[in-house]
């Protein structure tokens, strides 16, 4: 398959999870959306280092793994105190930073 | 052939499970077909030819991230007895603007030419390894450093007060 | 035509200027009063010894020379800008023996006219006398618009301060300030019109102008405009009408003021203008022709205010109006020599005729005619000078007011202006009229009361007694050398005439009892009624400065309230708006915030696109 193939196959998923992000509700469905967001990232990084024949992009893939699962980590920690003292995770709710 | 066959059916699985992700109402049903579509991913890079990265996608992603989000979800949610529900608001204005963004991202992927996909190289588990103790050294270990910092966030966040 | 020293004539300015300085800037000297009257007098006797040396030196030369001496003032390229200094010819000459003359006969008798103010207003008052002197000598001087200009705005200043000396009192301070507006309102046009001039010509100085002038070089677009906005200035200054309000309500100053300011040098400055730039003036024969209508009716009009005044001084005060109409007319008909003649003996008994009614207030306490009498029986030595003067301005031969009206009917019948020349006639009826009416009933009939009265100090009646002599001396030397003006026999005859018809009319009312004043004055309603009411043209100034006054204030308050605050306070009530409109972006919704950066994402891809 072309380049292209995988490069429109990342932007999709990276689009749906950007849908996801707007439209979810709950806290952690956004997370949700922001983890397939970053998942056709590294397909798109992948896909250019095999046509490019270049290592760099495996190694950035690596790196972008290992500091996603980190931010799910801190993310989903800071989702569950969120719960804790507001007792709710819920976005429309969550509107501290209103002008 | 196979190259192709096997593109379009982890292709359709990632795009599909993708959906699902996002429509689903349930949130628990929603993190498991976060599972399916990273395993899809997995595959999709088994096709670039890159073994090693299929096997970490596994591990971290559909093993770690998943697993966390499961706990998440647990935790916040009131689940005796109950489904998670939850609705979507503005999904015709989040809709749109997916869409136009995709549109624009196409925009500039189908006006770029042709590549050919260059023969496969050497051993590739070998030079990245050499390549992470190599030039790479030290974003591995600001990485480590970044990692501890997260698992001491984490830590710091999810105490209960004493 | 004679040309003088000009260093006597710098000397001459510099006397005055000198005791000016000294009085103004020391202020102990100032303040001690009597010192610094007697530095001013003595500068002034001087500037009269420089005035008549100068006068006596001078030198006859032929018609083409050129009379000034300039330094040049403001640089420019091509030649100095505007130049300063003298111009010394026959008129100057004459002028500046006049105005330092009267000066300080003037200063002199205010010696004792004030003797009752504090010595720091007595200072005060010798500092604007000195200025005065230096102010008119400098305007009689000039060689050019410019420094006449500068010296012209000078003389209003001190015309103002002197006016309201006494600036406690309000009718005092309010005149000063009428007289200051109405003479701006001309001088408006001067210098417009000076302006215009150089911008045409390219110079201010007289002697390049009338060169130009009299060869026919002189082409001007709108030239009549120009001299008519120069002559507008002569309108404010010398009190023609319809700019002669301020003059009447100039009376609030001291008397010796009135006399030396308001009679014999600040409002003939602007006839002594025209005459000077005639060279000019005769290039627009038209507005000659409206010079000499205005002047005639200015002449008319005054006269038959002063017939119904009671207070003498503003009696006058017409009477001074009527006269400058008298020599503006004379300018009008092309006979500038004549407007100078008559300026100069005007001078002499205008002067006296003020100085001997301030001893005449002196002595009854009043100013009002109708209040006083009998006064020559008392006092004839006060009543001569008096008599003498109103002979004089009433045209009597051989006085010199005879011939001076005469030379001014004389050209006014020369130019062919019948309107004119018949206004004055009446006038000189009129003027003879009034003057014998004051004459009447302030020095003969009855005395209203019979106190002892002290006798005027020495000093005033020096004075007077010294003017007196000076008027007859100038009218006996008129008589000796002849007839100068080139009018016709019958014309001297008929001004006689006309004026001892006045003197009759009034013998024959105030003094005889033959005709009540009262049936008189009823007999003439109409105008009895609008002269008693001024033609009630200080109601339309008056009106007519505060709606445009008043309205443009309004229109300005107006803008200030709604355009400038306006702007402003729509621009901080937008900005609060718009603080409130944007502050909605804020959700605090995150999804909100992706909205927006996915909504840049796009608008970067979609720019990116175009590129």
């Amino acid at each position: 398959m072309p380049l292209q193939a995988y490069l429109v196959l990342a932007a999709l998923v990276f689009a749906i999870g950007l849908f996801g992000v707007l439209t979810r509700k709950n806290a952690v469905g956004i997370l949700l959306g922001i983890e397939l967001m970053l998942n056709a990232v590294n397909v798109n990084l992948v896909a250019f280092a095999r046509f490019r024949d270049d290592l760099a992009g495996l190694i950035f893939t690596l790196f972008t793994i290992a500091i996603t699962v980190a931010e799910v980590a801190v993310g989903l920690a800071i989702v569950i105190v969120i719960f804790r003292v507001r007792r709710t995770i819920e976005a429309d709710h969550l509107d501290l930073l209103r002008g | 052939m196979t190259e192709i066959v096997g593109f379009w059916v982890a292709a359709v699985v990632l795009v599909a499970a993708s959906l699902a992700v996002v429509l689903t109402p349930n949130l628990f049903h929603a993190v498991l077909w976060l599972a399916v579509a990273l395993v899809a991913t997995g595959g999709v890079f088994l096709l670039l030819d890159s073994p090693f990265l299929f096997a970490v996608q596994l591990l971290l992603y559909a093993g770690g991230v998943v697993t966390i989000a499961v706990f998440a979800i647990m935790l916040t949610e009131r689940l005796v007895g109950e489904s998670i529900r939850q609705t979507s608001r503005f999904v015709f204005n989040g809709a749109v603007l997916a869409a136009a963004v995709f549109v624009g991202l196409l925009g500039f992927l189908l006006q770029a030419g042709a590549v050919a996909r260059p023969a496969a190289t050497g051993d590739q588990l070998r030079d990245l390894g050499r390549a992470l103790v190599g030039p790479f050294a030290a974003p591995l270990q600001l990485l480590g450093v970044l990692l501890v910092i997260a698992l001491l966030g984490a830590l710091y966040f999810a105490r209960t007060e004493d | 035509m004679r040309i003088g020293s000009p260093e006597l004539a710098l000397l001459v300015l510099a006397l005055p200027f000198a005791s000016f300085l000294a009085i103004g800037l020391i202020r102990p000297l100032r303040r001690s009063g009597r010192p610094a009257a007697a530095i001013s007098i003595v500068a002034m006797a001087g500037a009269l010894l420089g005035a008549a040396a100068m006068s006596w030196e001078g030198i006859p030369v032929a018609r083409a020379l050129n009379p000034s001496v300039l330094w040049s003032w403001l640089p420019a390229d091509g030649g100095p800008m505007a130049s300063v200094g003298v111009w010394v010819d026959g008129m100057a000459m004459q002028m500046c023996v006049l105005v330092t003359l009267i000066s300080l006969l003037v200063q002199v008798y205010s010696w004792s006219y004030l003797a009752d103010e504090p010595p720091p207003s007595l200072g005060r008052y010798y500092a604007y006398q000195s200025l005065f002197a230096f102010s008119m000598l400098g305007l009689v001087l000039s060689p050019g618009f410019l420094q006449m200009f500068v010296f012209w705005e000078l003389v209003g200043l001190c015309s103002y301060l002197l006016i309201g000396y006494w600036y406690e009192r309000p009718e005092a301070a309010r005149a000063a300030v009428k007289a200051f507006w109405i003479t701006k309102l001309g001088d408006l046009g001067f210098v417009a019109g000076i302006v215009m001039l150089w911008s045409a010509t390219g110079t201010f100085d007289f002697w390049p102008l009338f060169q130009a002038a009299e060869s026919g070089a002189l082409h001007v677009d709108g030239l009549t405009t120009i001299m008519f906005l120069i002559y507008l200035g002569a309108v404010g200054k010398s009190a023609q009408f319809p700019l002669h309000i301020w003059l009447p309500d100039a009376m609030e100053g001291p008397t010796p003021v009135s006399a030396l300011i308001h009679a014999a040098t600040m409002v003939t400055a602007g006839v002594y203008m025209v005459a000077r730039a005639y060279p000019l003036f005769a290039l627009v024969p038209s507005l000659l022709v409206l010079i000499a209508w205005v002047g005639a009716f200015t002449a008319l009009l005054a006269a038959t205010m002063a017939c119904v005044e009671r207070d003498i001084k503003r009696v006058l005060a017409y009477s001074t109006i009527s006269q400058l109409g008298y020599m503006m007319a004379a300018n009008g008909a092309g006979a500038p020599e004549a407007a100078f003649q008559h300026l100069t003996t005007h001078g002499v008994f205008k002067a006296l005729l003020f100085l001997g009614a301030g001893i005449v207030i002196h002595h009854f306490h009043t100013n009002d005619v109708f209040r006083m009498g009998g006064l020559f029986v008392q006092r004839p030595w006060v009543g001569g000078p008096f008599l003498i003067a109103t002979l004089a301005l009433a045209g009597v031969w051989p006085l010199p007011g005879f011939f001076s009206k005469e030379a001014v009917l004389a050209g006014v019948l020369q130019a062919h202006l019948s309107g004119p020349f018949l206004m004055l006639i009446l006038t000189s009826f009129l003027t003879a009229f009034y003057m014998f009416r004051v004459v009447f009933l302030a020095f003969f009939g009855h005395a209203h009361d019979h106190h002892e009265h002290p006798e005027p100090p020495l000093t005033m009646d020096a004075v007077c007694r010294a003017l007196a002599a000076l008027t007859l001396a100038l009218g006996l030397r008129a008589a000796v050398a002849g007839p100068h003006a080139e009018g016709p026999v019958w014309l001297s005859w008929i001004s006689l005439a006309w004026a001892f018809a006045g003197i009759a009319l009034a013998w024959a009312t105030y003094q005889a009892g033959v005709l009540d004043p009262a049936r008189l004055s009823a007999a003439f309603a109409p105008i009895d009624f609008l002269a008693r009411r001024r033609y009630f043209l200080d109601a339309i100034f008056a009106g007519a400065y505060r709606f445009a006054l008043l309205s443009f204030s309004r229109v300005v308050g107006w803008i200030d309230r709604y355009v400038v605050d306006g702007v402003l306070n729509a621009l901080s009530a937008g900005a609060l708006r718009a603080g409130d409109t944007l502050r909605r972006v804020q959700t605090g919704q995150p999804q909100d915030y992706v909205y927006g950066v996915a909504l840049g994402v796009l608008l970067l891809l979609v720019w990116a696109q175009l590129r």
